[in-house]
């Protein structure tokens, strides 16, 4: 009988421990959470078939080829096929990190006018075609080309050379050389900038193969089945109902960093990308278990929350604002500082958020989103709502001798959802007595018309093209961007400071400078207000569903997703 | 009738000329440059050598006479040219677009006309009876649920409901797509195609179902009033051969007039339904690619469902004849 009673405690300590070892080791966390084994290679769970109704939910994509794709939507296609030279590694969000891919290493010279690419031996397209230096060379040079250009090509324009093969003036991009046999592209910059390599991993950039010499039209290739050096690859081509791709057998992500923590191959033996109509009907599906992962839907963001994993832990690299239009006489110039200082105090963000967004996006505190590197909380200081401060400014700019003569118009693309936040926005401007009025412009030429000069104080939403500073600042508020820049914002200091944090091989003296230039543009000339910052949209089956990451910059690594088994 | 039928036909030429020329030409009047909105205008500031590329590419820096003249020399040889966004033949675009709402349509018809007339008929008869009342309220209420919530409801009770509750697969219907391509005669589902069918083909049926009714028995009243009614029953008929026989076909003319109306509707403009759905057919592509300036398809689908509506009104103009041999087509009417 003792024997027994010593069994039976024996096994009943066993299987305390176990029970406890069990919960301990549990993850039923719904958050996005990679995992990883000790080497930092993610893990998942070989198979299955993985059904995407969110990327397309409200239509086909205007493209898949990457170099002459534009939207994010797209890039989750193109992203998924091709590999470029570098990305952004968003493993610590608070570090972002750009790191090689197929470029095993880069080094700089001293001014940040010339890098050398040493491409990796041994990466093969989904053909078996070697990646090489030349590879590259070919897919800049097609997406280079005058007569299929897209409209990110005037990134070659950062390239010696650039500019002129876009112009029809020369055959080829001058400042780009490859060298199969050292597995070198080396690459002379118009202007120095240091955060070269940051934008060579944008989709622009990506490698092709020989095939697409045979094209009579490059346009035609996107229409087949693209060949690539990605994760995945096409067995068909896309088509309007859905996009479907496999797992590419000549990829190897352990052939790249051991910190981007990927997979030898794809867990999923399929990810279909389903082309739908409408962004309700999508996330019906989703309930319906008709696919594994969707977007949010509109006026359901608590819903998903409450019932499913969503990404919308994670920030986005977007930013959502207002702009004065520097030159308009209303609101421009520093004669109209105060009451610019008004408009941006007297706006409750908060409400903004709660009222239309359901919580989902972050109030902003600066134009760059945190993720960029060089990021800092807190630069506006005129971001915070205070109607008292701002009805003080309005009064103090009156008291100067200016007035409003009519209602300050408010431009926003019609139809597209921002109605309730303008009308937040006059509701709180006339609280303060500043008169406003919503002035909606037909969506399909929104910025073609405030290129033209439509914008007094317009809305403008902007996702990164690829993660640096200089995308939120140059990009958007630099004098020579002026072809994006449909704002007139124009201050040389703002462009010197620019231009020296873009030479600065140094990122935290470059991250200074930038934020220097950003407390110029925000406190200095107040000539933006920002409201919110993005952030993830995703929604998916945490159940069913493991390694679910969206990054920052909106892409979905499909290569480390996988179902839980 | 036959020299009738070759008339109407040939009427279609100069419909489908004066409808295209018409939309042709408002497309130019739309805001908004199609250039620049083909080239993105609508997401970001275009670059202007894209849209230089654009102009060339698509011929909006000609006049607009030469592109017309273009237009109708290709249409002429039945090459309805390329979408603008994705090069695709337009062709190609129409056979598929058109073979989906086809097929919709057929059974949105078929439910529009077994339910519509079965309704209405019985209302008609049993005129004032409780049953006449529920469904008076109920087309009512069936032809006042936009669409779009009707077909959102249908998927939350047959599609979500039955998956969170973890009903059998057969059990659960699909909330949206065209599902596999299996297809019998054309038109009968067979595999999993009928999940997809059902509910997309019972929300297009729903308004055009409750106006039929409401047709079916103001019609069938008429009818049940006269003289010839009386007479029938009077020789002896029994109820069911006067209703069906003697009423129903004189009420048809009307009835069958809307039927042909709402067949060319679910083919050409059941873009509600195909949004909510997502099924691929006309009526939601030609929404779309006049919101992306898509010209050669918005006009190559539009010919399409002018063809359509003109045909359908063909054969509903020859069913005349069969419902009423009193009328003589093509030889002037007669009383």
């Amino acid at each position: 009988m003792r024997r027994q009673r010593r069994g039976l405690k024996l096994l009943a300590l066993i299987a305390g421990l176990s029970l406890v070892a069990g919960a301990c080791g549990s993850d039923d966390d719904e958050g996005s959470d990679s995992g990883s084994d000790e080497a930092g290679q993610a893990e998942g769970t070989q198979g299955g078939d993985f059904v995407d109704l969110g990327t397309f939910a409200q239509g086909p994509p205007e493209h898949l080829d990457p170099r002459i794709n534009t939207t994010s939507d797209g890039w989750q296609v193109g992203g998924s096929l091709y590999d470029g030279l570098a990305e952004t590694d968003f493993s610590d969000p608070e570090n972002p990190e750009t790191v090689p891919v197929v470029a095993e290493s880069w080094e700089v010279n001293d001014d940040a006018t010339e890098f050398v690419f040493t491409i990796r031996e041994g990466l093969t397209f989904s053909d078996g075609e070697e990646v090489l230096p030349s590879s590259f060379v070919r897919g800049w040079e097609s997406a280079s080309d005058p007569d299929f250009a897209g409209d990110y090509s005037y990134l070659f324009t950062f390239i010696e050379g650039g500019e002129a093969k876009l112009d029809g003036e020369a055959d080829t991009i001058s400042g780009v050389t490859a060298d199969d046999e050292a597995m070198t592209l080396t690459v002379a910059l118009s202007d120095p900038y240091a955060n070269f390599p940051a934008v060579a991993g944008f989709q622009t950039f990506m490698p092709m193969p020989s095939a697409i010499d045979d094209l009579a039209d490059q346009a035609e290739w996107e229409r087949g089945i693209m060949i690539g050096n990605g994760p995945f690859m096409m067995e068909e081509p896309a088509n309007d109902q859905e996009i479907v791709l496999v797992p590419n057998p000549e990829w190897d992500g352990t052939q790249y960093d051991e910190s981007l923590g990927l997979p030898e191959q794809p867990f999923l033996d399929s990810l279909t990308f389903t082309v739908g109509t409408d962004q309700d009907t999508a996330y019906n599906a989703f309930e319906a278990g008709e696919g594994d992962a969707t977007v949010f839907a509109s006026g359901r963001y608590q819903e998903a929350q409450d019932n499913w994993a969503t990404t919308i832990d994670t920030p986005f690299l977007g930013a959502y604002y207002f702009m004065f239009n520097d030159r308009d006489e209303r609101v421009g110039g520093p004669e109209n500082l105060l009451l610019r200082q008004a408009i941006s105090q007297a706006i409750d963000r908060e409400d903004i958020n709660t009222d239309v967004y359901e919580g989902s996006r972050t109030t902003a505190t600066g134009i760059a989103p945190p993720g960029i590197p060089g990021f800092e909380e807190g630069l506006c200081e005129y971001c915070g709502y205070d109607a008292d401060a701002a009805e003080a400014a309005y009064q103090e700019w009156l008291d100067e001798g200016n007035e409003l003569a009519e209602p300050l118009p408010i431009q926003f693309n019609a139809d597209s959802g921002h109605e309730p936040v303008v009308q937040i926005i006059i509701d709180n401007l006339d609280a303060v007595g500043i008169p406003a009025v919503a002035e909606p412009i037909p969506p399909d030429d929104y910025f073609g018309q405030l290129a033209e000069g439509a914008c007094v104080f317009c809305r403008v939403g902007w996702l990164a093209d690829y993660p640096t500073y200089d995308n939120f600042t140059f990009d958007i508020f630099g004098t020579a961007a002026l072809d994006g820049n449909n704002y007139g914002y124009s201050n040389p200091d703002f462009d010197e400071l620019i231009a020296e944090a873009k030479a600065n091989t140094d990122a935290d003296a470059a991250g200074e400078l930038f934020r220097e230039a950003e407390q110029l543009l925000l406190n200095t000339d107040t000539g933006v207000v920002p409201i919110n910052w993005y952030n993830g949209t995703r929604v998916y089956n945490g159940d069913e569903v493991a390694n679910f990451v969206e990054t920052p910059t909106g892409h979905v690594t499909w290569e480390t997703v996988s179902f839980s088994g | 009738m036959t020299s009738y039928i070759i008339r109407r036909l040939l009427q279609i030429i100069p419909t489908v000329f004066v409808a295209l020329s018409f939309l042709f030409f408002i497309f130019f009047l739309l805001p908004g440059d199609p250039a620049r909105l083909i080239a993105g205008g609508a997401e970001r500031n275009v670059d202007p050598g894209v849209l230089e590329r654009v102009e060339e590419r698509y011929g909006f820096n000609e006049p607009i006479g030469e592109q017309f003249t273009n237009y109708w020399q290709r249409t002429i040889q039945w090459d309805l040219g390329e979408s603008f966004l994705t090069n695709e033949s337009v062709n190609e675009i129409l056979g598929r677009k058109a073979v989906a709402s086809v097929r919709l349509a057929i059974w949105a018809i078929i439910i529009e006309i077994i339910v519509g007339i079965s309704v209405g008929l019985l209302s008609a008869i049993r005129r004032y009876s409780i049953g006449d009342r529920i469904t008076t309220i109920l087309t009512a209420a069936a032809s006042a649920i936009p669409v779009f919530v009707l077909g959102f409801v249908l998927q939350y009770l047959f599609a979500v409901q039955p998956n969170k509750l973890d009903f059998p697969e057969w059990a659960r219907l699909r909330t949206s797509g065209i599902g596999p391509d299996t297809w019998t005669f054309f038109f009968i589902p067979t595999g999993e195609q009928w999940r997809y069918l059902i509910l997309p083909a019972i929300t297009l049926a729903s308004v055009t179902t409750a106006l039929l009714a409401r047709m079916t028995r103001g019609s069938m009243l008429e009818v049940l009033r006269a003289d010839y009614m009386r007479t029938a029953r009077s020789k002896g008929l029994g109820e069911r051969e006067v209703v069906l026989k003697h009423g129903l076909r004189n009420a048809m003319l009307p009835v069958v007039t809307l039927i042909g109306i709402d067949f060319g509707t679910a083919i050409g403009a059941a873009v509600l339904t195909e949004f909510t759905f997502n099924w691929p057919g006309i009526g939601s592509q030609i929404v779309t690619s006049v919101d992306q300036r898509d010209l050669p398809v918005l006009l190559g689908l539009t010919l399409a469902v002018v063809l359509a509506y003109a045909l359908v009104n063909v054969i509903v103009d020859v069913s005349y004849a069969w419902f009423d041999p009193r009328i003589r087509l093509g030889k002037g009417e007669q009383s």
